[in-house]
């Protein structure tokens, strides 16, 4: 469960939103926005944001959009959970 | 006599050999930390990838000093040297567990703590080496139970196997200290030699820590 969105630094909210892009494979904004408890306007930022870095991408089917994860995002999930391990041994979170 | 000098140099060997294994495992510990700094930003690993870096290289020298002075304490320049090179180990020993301990305070309380060990490595400093090393693994051990109490304070809001292997790896080396603390002040190599052996066995926790932290992947 994500953590409240005021606690939650940028990095916290942009692993979310990829967790839940990962998790659902051609992720509906509904779906995101849901998992990654943001408004629908920030989601909007954070969507931006991760497609100019190229974590996602997005495919559009007529009036649907839906997300997807590239190799450059995969790759950065899994860095980013090893990370997390570490940084939990030390009682810390992201 | 003829039996003390093999005795020495085989003490002087698993010394060297347990400490030189620990200085690989802080150093590793120490590029992990800078590596995960640099995709998280958090100046509490930063801290602590300084601290390891710095406890690996004093523990090399330390190695270094140990396998050296086995062999040619008898020597006036020799001695000289190995007490430059335990000086600097010390020092930079409780450099290195300072800023763990501050990290690890900001960890817990925000970044409001002010060092004051500076203080008392500069007071120590005009002391000499044996008085210094007494004071050195004094601080190291008033630092290490500080490390291990803000350890159990995470833990207990954050129970995971990963702080449980770090806190074991800190409360293992502050063991050590407490026996390390004891031979120095009866002078006991059998004692050092336990020291440095549980002292091991604390960067092998920190070690296994590591490598699983590492091979841990996607959810």
């Amino acid at each position: 469960m994500a953590q409240s969105e005021k606690q939650r630094s940028v990095l916290r909210i942009n692993l979310d939103i990829l967790n839940a892009v990962r998790d659902e494979g051609d992720a509906k904004p509904t779906h995101i926005l849901y998992k990654a408890n943001l408004s629908h306007e920030r989601l909007v930022k954070y969507l931006d944001d991760l497609m100019a870095k190229g974590l996602i991408e997005v495919k559009q089917d007529g009036e649907n959009r839906t997300y997807n994860l590239t190799t450059k995002g995969v790759s950065f999930l899994i860095e980013m959970r090893r990370a997390e391990s570490f940084v939990q041994g030390f009682g810390l979170a992201i | 006599m003829g039996r003390e000098r093999p005795r020495m140099a085989t003490g002087a060997l698993i010394s060297f050999t347990l400490n030189i294994l620990c200085a690989v495992v802080a150093l590793l510990t120490s590029y992990y930390a800078y590596k995960v700094n640099r995709l998280v930003g958090n100046q509490v690993i930063g801290a602590i990838s300084l601290g390891f870096m710095l406890l690996g290289v004093g523990l090399a020298v330390d190695a270094s000093t140990t396998l050296f002075s086995g062999r040619t304490l008898v020597q006036f320049s020799s001695r000289v040297l190995v007490q430059f090179a335990s000086f600097t180990y010390l020092t930079v020993q409780m450099v290195a567990y300072l800023v763990i301990a501050i990290g690890y305070a900001r960890a817990v309380y925000g970044s409001q703590q002010r060092p004051v060990a500076p203080a008392v490595i500069v007071t120590a400093a005009a002391v000499g080496l044996y008085r210094f090393s007494l004071l050195s693994y004094f601080v190291v051990l008033i630092l290490l139970a500080f490390v291990v109490f803000q350890g159990l304070l995470i833990r207990s809001g954050q129970n995971t196997k990963f702080s449980a292997m770090v806190l074991l790896a800190f409360g293992l080396i502050l063991i050590a200290h407490v026996v390390l603390l004891a031979s120095v002040l009866t002078l006991g190599p059998v004692l050092f030699l336990i020291g440095t052996g549980i002292q091991f066995l604390g960067f092998l926790s920190l070690l296994i820590f590591v490598v699983r932290s590492e091979v841990v992947g996607p959810k």
